[in-house]
């Protein structure tokens, strides 16, 4: 049962017409500052947005030589895969396009740095992950932004997918419901389910910090770690370093209030509003240190911040008081926390933002389209923790493999080969850990993966070649 | 950890524990909001409580610091047997020492103690809506005895 407090919170504005006026205003305004648009990017994504009417959209993947063929592909001939199917669910995975197929799933209560704009303003967003999820991994993604209220509606919704699907992405969820929802679905869906904001950051978080450790001659165990954020990233980058091998005994994690602690004063009303954060509270800082950032960065090796718009969010006599050759990685977008130049200033060694311009791009799009891309070929049930770090140490290895500098500790997003192999990784991890339906070979593995992202490529470049898919006007 | 009898040195820590207690109550119900006074009203609470024979005062500890505490009166029913009571007004426990069977400890620690003042049935008192409060004494065989609705306009 949950207490009153917490569900009068959830009660959210309703959407479209049933607006408030302060609502209706604060709209009108930011659509206004919009048709400014201040940057480059900006001003194209919505002029290509217009020209193009969508991002992705449905192609056949069978010939249709003659109109007769409807008759394999439609009734009559169809009913007798439908009749395979019934007698054994599992087939549906081999007789259609369910194996390769990824659902990108919102409510569109935390879309990006603009908050809880519904599922209509999330569909842009959504639809450029699916781009991403196909370009990059070869995956069939479909963007699904939907109208539900709340929780228990979402998790109704997206279980309610689970026949026609390979996996499910759920992305810009507010926290901590977003916890909740991924932790049920998980437990109840045979398919995987992956909150990127989550899993996806805290994945590729841990394969930059395994180099940078590496780099600064440290290990993971003894490294005293602050996690500055308790947003869905920090949350899943926690629990991933603990399974890492880390010790929550040397990670302080910090949210607006300070460092989290169990006797801060809000502690019980965390036990009650956000459980993941009470546990955190309890669980770690084993020095019981208390205050803000200033506190939790004395000796500290590692600042792993995700926390909100820089670039003056932390200062540079708080990167100061870190130990010598610190890592410090900024993660909000599109404005680090700090920028790099100011942060090796302060003396930090190892620095990595989620901005291309910057050296060390902590990218999701590094993980999220490979580790699909290995779960989906071997038919996995679900993407354990253990198959995130393997990915993320394999991402590492890559690097590693290359020659790992402080300007270099995880692949850049055009060092293509990482995915397949990545992948591989990821489908061996499956079998090991007992969740995958089809048991693959690491060889068997990386080639199906090779195969199916050389596909997309294929696709791709016949379309441009064609003018099937014009580059952008002007 | 040891439980004992609160002491006059406890009182800053007891007074603590007991505006947490009220705070969370406050997160189940919105009629229990905390007056913005609390701290000294606990303090004075937690004195006038040290220095009573009647009333009970047991905390638990580790090491210098107080961790939980326990706090109850003797009262007497007019009109019902059994009619001497011992009643639990307060108890906490500090979240990073709950779930290790301290809980149970302070209960049957305090229970003795009241019984040796006399109680002849152990009551507490919680908000209905502490859904933590009452699974713990649900579990320990304890049942509810009286309600008190309330409306505010």
């Amino acid at each position: 049962m949950s207490p009153p407090n917490a569900t009068k919170r959830r009660a959210r504005q309703p959407r479209g017409h049933a607006r408030t006026e302060r609502t209706q205003i604060a709209v009108t305004k930011r659509l206004a500052r919009l048709t400014e648009p201040k940057d480059d990017s900006s001003k194209k994504a919505l002029a290509y947005s217009k020209f193009y009417g969508g991002k992705v959209g449905v192609a056949p993947n069978v010939p249709v030589r003659s109109l007769d063929d409807f008759s394999i592909w439609y009734t009559p001939g169809v009913a007798a895969v439908s009749m395979a199917i019934e007698a054994d669910r599992d087939l549906s995975f081999e007789y259609t396009g369910r194996w390769n197929t990824v659902a990108v799933v919102t409510d569109g209560s935390r879309v990006l740095g603009l908050g809880n704009i519904g599922p209509e303003g999330a569909l842009p967003v959504m639809e450029g992950k699916a781009l991403i999820y196909n370009y990059l991994g070869g995956v069939n993604a479909v963007p699904l932004p939907a109208r539900v209220n709340g929780e228990e509606e979402l998790v109704s919704f997206v279980k309610a997918l689970e026949p026609s699907l390979g996996g499910v992405n759920l992305e810009d969820i507010e926290s901590p419901m977003c916890f909740d929802v991924l932790d049920r679905l998980r437990k109840d869906m045979e398919i995987p389910v992956w909150h990127d904001d989550q899993q996806g950051t805290a994945g590729v978080t841990l394969a930059a910090l395994f180099n940078a450790l590496e780099l600064t001659e440290r290990k993971l165990r003894g490294s005293r770690i602050v996690l500055f954020g308790a947003g869905a990233a920090n949350i899943a980058t926690e629990r991933l370093l603990v399974e890492s091998g880390a010790n929550p005994k040397d990670i302080i994690v910090l949210d607006s209030k300070g460092i989290l602690h169990p006797e801060r004063e809000d502690i019980d009303q965390l036990l009650l509003r956000n459980r993941w954060k009470h546990d955190i509270a309890i669980r770690t800082n084993g020095d019981r240190v208390t205050g803000g950032l200033k506190e939790a960065l004395v000796g500290a090796d590692v600042l792993v911040a995700a926390a909100g718009q820089g670039p003056n969010l932390i200062k540079r006599d708080e990167i100061e008081l870190m130990n010598k050759r610190a890592i410090a990685f900024f993660l909000a977008n599109p404005v680090p926390e700090m920028l790099p130049p100011e942060a090796r200033a302060a003396g930090a060694e190892v620095v990595a933002t989620g901005r291309s311009d910057y050296p060390n791009q902590v990218n999701n799009s590094l993980l999220f389209p490979a580790i699909f891309r290995g779960a989906l070929d071997v038919r996995a049930r679900t993407i354990t923790d253990t198959m995130v770090i393997d990915a993320a140490r394999q991402l590492a290895a890559f690097a590693k493999k290359k020659g790992i500098t402080r300007n270099y500790i995880i692949p850049t997003m055009v060092q293509w080969e990482v995915y397949p192999r990545v992948a591989a990784t990821v489908g061996q991890s499956a079998v090991r850990e007992g969740v995958a339906r089809k048991k693959l070979s690491k060889k068997e593995s990386f080639a199906i993966a090779m195969d199916v992202i050389e596909h997309s490529r294929k696709i791709m470049h016949a379309l441009r070649k064609d003018g099937i898919i014009h580059d952008p006007p002007g | 950890m040891r439980i004992r009898k609160a002491r006059k040195e406890d009182l800053v820590s007891v007074a603590d524990l007991l505006v947490r207690v009220k705070r969370l109550n406050n997160e189940f119900d919105p009629l229990f909001a905390v007056v913005p006074d609390v701290k000294i009203r606990a303090n004075r609470y937690v004195a006038t409580t040290l220095g009573s024979a009647d009333k009970l005062l047991l905390v638990a500890t580790e090491g210098p610091k107080v961790v939980g505490v326990i706090r109850a009166e003797m009262t007497e029913r007019l009109f019902y047997e059994p009619h001497k009571e011992g009643f639990i007004t307060d108890f906490y426990i500090l979240p990073e020492y709950r779930r290790k069977a301290l809980g149970n400890e302070m209960i049957e620690h305090a229970s003795a103690e009241l019984k040796t003042m006399g109680a002849q049935i152990i009551v507490a008192d919680v908000p209905s809506r502490n859904e933590i409060a009452n699974r713990f004494y649900v579990k320990r065989g304890f049942r509810s005895l009286t309600n008190i609705f309330g409306k505010s306009d």
